[in-house]
């Protein structure tokens, strides 16, 4: 399972980022047998865009293959084209950091 | 027929006021009128205790797919500046009209025609007649249409239109707040800017933004002070000076005004104003 998160730094223990289509840093985590095996951080290019930095955003995750995207808040354009792709949208997350945003997924803590 | 825009950039220093006190004097023997360009949420129809009613809709054109042309290839989310076409590779690219201007790019760079352009309602407009002098365009777009640009120069045209068939003698034109593609449609081609600020440091900062804005687009400025008397009036002439513009009308800070304009009487206003 791969499983994005919007974050404001490049590593694990860098804060959620509430925002999607701003976040500095898209951390790509491969999860097998509920553990953390590989990770990726991926710098943000929509981060300073005009407009339709959601849509950006959405389309470099989903160019990862990505199964689950964890993040605080999708604005409505993003969020309307990601829900007509089967990825699973995870909102509602903020300041923690990404490592524990994804055991807490994985618990089903967070859903 | 001159064309005044009524602009400052930042809210809430009484950009509609004015605008509204400019065209009651102007009316006084004069044909006027004035027109809502803050599409966004017009106002002045409130203050003059107006209604909407017969609405005349406005159109821009936005793109749409013939499926059976499209072969996938994304060179139109490519190329669209405002990343308002969403393309996953082997999929077919979805169009998000709110964030479209409908400039007709991704049909021009299609190599396969599988895009035609469409029309979509974005917005109204209405015209009020306040009196036999003043008429009043509004303009209002559509909500969640976050590009309004093209619906206020729809309606600065449809205000002229009129205008010119009632052979008025002015054009108001009722700017919203900031810099951005709504207000600068707006005052393109018009013949002066009163820039509307306050005596306050946030006043004075936004007005330097407002004068090398006209400087840009090689307008005339008269710089109006609304709450005249509240702070430092000084740095704000010496801005206009800098500028080359200057301080005409200064609307003093007087309870007096705040009363009329709170029980929507600005007739009231028109007369302890020093034109």
């Amino acid at each position: 399972m791969r499983i994005a998160v919007t974050s404001m730094g490049n590593t694990l223990d860098s804060p959620v980022d509430v925002r999607f289509g701003r976040c500095p840093y898209i951390i790509i985590v491969d999860v097998e047998n509920g553990q953390i095996k590989s990770w990726e951080a991926i710098q943000n290019p929509s981060v300073y865009a005009r407009g339709g930095a959601g849509i950006q955003t959405a389309q470099l995750i989903l160019s990862k293959n990505v199964d689950v995207i964890i993040t605080g808040n999708i604005g409505p354009n993003a969020y309307n084209v990601l829900s007509t792709t089967g990825i699973k949208i995870v909102t509602g997350v903020a300041g923690i950091p990404v490592r524990d945003a994804i055991e807490k997924y994985l618990k089903g803590e967070i859903r | 027929m001159k064309t005044y825009a009524i602009s400052g950039v930042k809210g809430g220093v009484g950009k509609t006021t004015f605008a509204i006190l400019l065209s009651l004097k102007l009316s006084e023997n004069k044909k006027v009128v004035l027109c809502d360009c803050d599409v966004e949420c017009p106002n002045d129809y409130l203050l003059l205790k107006q209604e909407l009613k017969d609405s005349n809709p406005i159109y821009r054109e936005v793109p749409e797919l013939i499926k059976e042309k499209c072969k996938k290839c994304g060179i139109c989310s490519k190329t669209c500046k405002e990343n308002a076409i969403f393309w996953i590779p082997n999929q077919y690219p979805k169009f998000i009209h709110n964030l479209c201007i409908g400039c007709g790019a991704c049909k021009i760079v299609c190599p396969f025609n599988a895009i035609r352009m469409k029309k979509v309602e974005i917005g109204n407009s209405f015209v009020n007649k306040i009196k036999n002098n003043l008429f009043l365009v509004t303009g209002i777009a559509k909500p969640n249409i976050s590009e309004t640009g093209p619906i206020v120069r729809e309606v600065k045209k449809r205000a002229i239109e009129l205008a010119k068939k009632i052979g008025a003698d002015y054009v108001i034109l009722d700017v919203a707040a900031g810099t951005h593609c709504n207000v600068i449609q707006a005052l393109i081609n018009t013949d002066k800017i009163y820039a509307v600020t306050e005596p306050t440091p946030l006043g004075k900062f936004d007005l330097e933004i407002m004068l090398e804005l006209a400087k840009k687009l090689g307008i005339e400025t008269e710089v109006v002070i609304n709450k005249y008397g509240i702070g430092k009036e000084k740095e704000i002439e010496e801005i206009a000076k800098k500028y080359g513009s200057r301080v005409g009308i200064k609307i003093p800070y007087s309870e007096k005004i705040i009363e009329a304009y709170m029980n929507k009487e600005l007739e009231k206003v028109v007369d302890l104003i020093k034109w």
